[in-house]
């Protein structure tokens, strides 16, 4: 068979006519229609703002200072995945052992965060079931919640990987995967924290009373 | 003053004026009082990109410090009372910033081949008229009732 046209960029044969990996490609796909399904439920939660027939209000629930700290973590487990990806295609192998290791923790502690704030809403009556903005938020941060346990179990097998010497430089595109899922975790987040938080906190009781019902 | 003379004056003229030349001459340097910040912001992303374009630990260091920046500077005016009327368009306006330099730098769709950011944009254009098409629907007619 002829290996004419193959290129090889970070370990991947490139033989197609798009002259682009099709793994990337495909991950881009995927992540492009991910877009579409967390716009989804993030017009869901917007559209149902504001309409809940009774409390307890995001005015009453949300934490901004705990939840900031939550997006940091999350922000700088971006850089740390790019980092290691950078070690990775330079042969460095134990800084990026150290910048993957140092991704999961990042990613563990943004679920903690989550896992306190869900107990938290729970023990103050916020749960699904309480009303729309308890539907609708918990729909929206749990689908974002399981993404990221997604990502810390694929980076758990990637870390693996690398320590049984399975991930070098030549597959680094396996990480590069990896990587761009993370980095999507987090712009979702980014969406997520400034509209379900930043911008919906202030909401208490809707103003001139229940607008869902005003009118009919 | 430097910063008054550098807008409203350029070589004897004010700076939005760029002179006309004719089709066989080349076009002017655009001339802006601005040009020497941005020639100073172009040299420093040459040099934490090793000027060959591919970016460089310094590089996601700045990135991620900026993002960092951005998220406190929400922080900060979400708890400001009087900013309050702004918070919807300045949260959207930061977070569309945190986003585009995420996908453009950590993401690599800046260096990457094209085809992926068509990709990724075309969805992301389907998904923000579907998100835009539902507000409106639930704005003019209500939803669940």
């Amino acid at each position: 068979m002829s290996n004419q046209g193959v290129t090889v960029h970070h370990g991947e044969e490139i033989n197609n006519s798009t002259g682009v990996s099709n793994k990337k490609l495909l991950m881009w796909v995927f992540l492009g229609s991910d877009v579409m399904f967390f716009g989804t439920f993030i017009g869901t939660f917007m559209a149902y703002r504001n309409k809940s027939l009774n409390g307890p209000y995001p005015a009453d629930t949300l934490d901004i200072p705990i939840t900031s700290i939550s997006t940091f973590v999350l922000l700088m487990s971006s850089l740390g995945i790019v980092l290691a990806l950078h070690y990775l295609k330079e042969s460095k192998m134990g800084l990026a052992k150290f910048w993957l290791f140092l991704v999961i923790i990042m990613g563990m502690i943004f679920i903690g965060f989550q896992v306190y704030e869900f107990s938290h809403f729970a023990h103050i009556g916020m749960t699904p079931q309480a009303n729309l903005f308890g539907s609708t938020f918990f729909t929206l941060t749990s689908l974002h919640g399981a993404h990221v346990s997604i990502g810390i179990l694929w980076l758990i097998f990637l870390l693996y990987n690398e320590y049984k010497g399975n991930l070098t430089s030549e597959n680094a595109v396996d990480l590069e995967m990896a990587g761009l899922y993370w980095h999507f975790v987090d712009i979702v987040w980014i969406v997520i924290f400034a509209l379900l938080y930043l911008i919906t906190a202030g909401d208490g009781v809707p103003p001139g009373g229940l607008p869902w019902t005003a009118g009919h | 003053m430097s910063i008054l003379k550098d807008l409203f004056h350029y070589d004897g003229n004010g700076w939005w004026r760029i002179p006309k030349t004719s089709e066989a001459q080349a076009n002017p340097v655009y001339e802006h009082p601005f040009g020497k910040f941005i020639g100073v912001f172009k040299g420093f992303l040459s040099y934490i990109t090793s000027g060959k374009g591919h970016a460089t630990p310094t590089y996601y260091w700045v990135i991620a410090m900026i993002l960092g920046i951005i998220t406190l500077i929400e922080v900060w005016w979400f708890g400001v009372e009087g900013l309050r009327y702004l918070l919807v368009p300045s949260m959207l306006f930061f977070s569309i910033v945190k986003f585009i330099l995420v996908v453009a730098f950590f993401m690599h769709l800046r260096f990457d081949h094209k085809l992926y950011s068509t990709v990724f944009v075309t969805c992301m254009v389907i998904g923000v008229i579907m998100f835009s098409l539902f507000l409106l629907l639930s704005a003019f007619h209500g939803l669940g009732n």
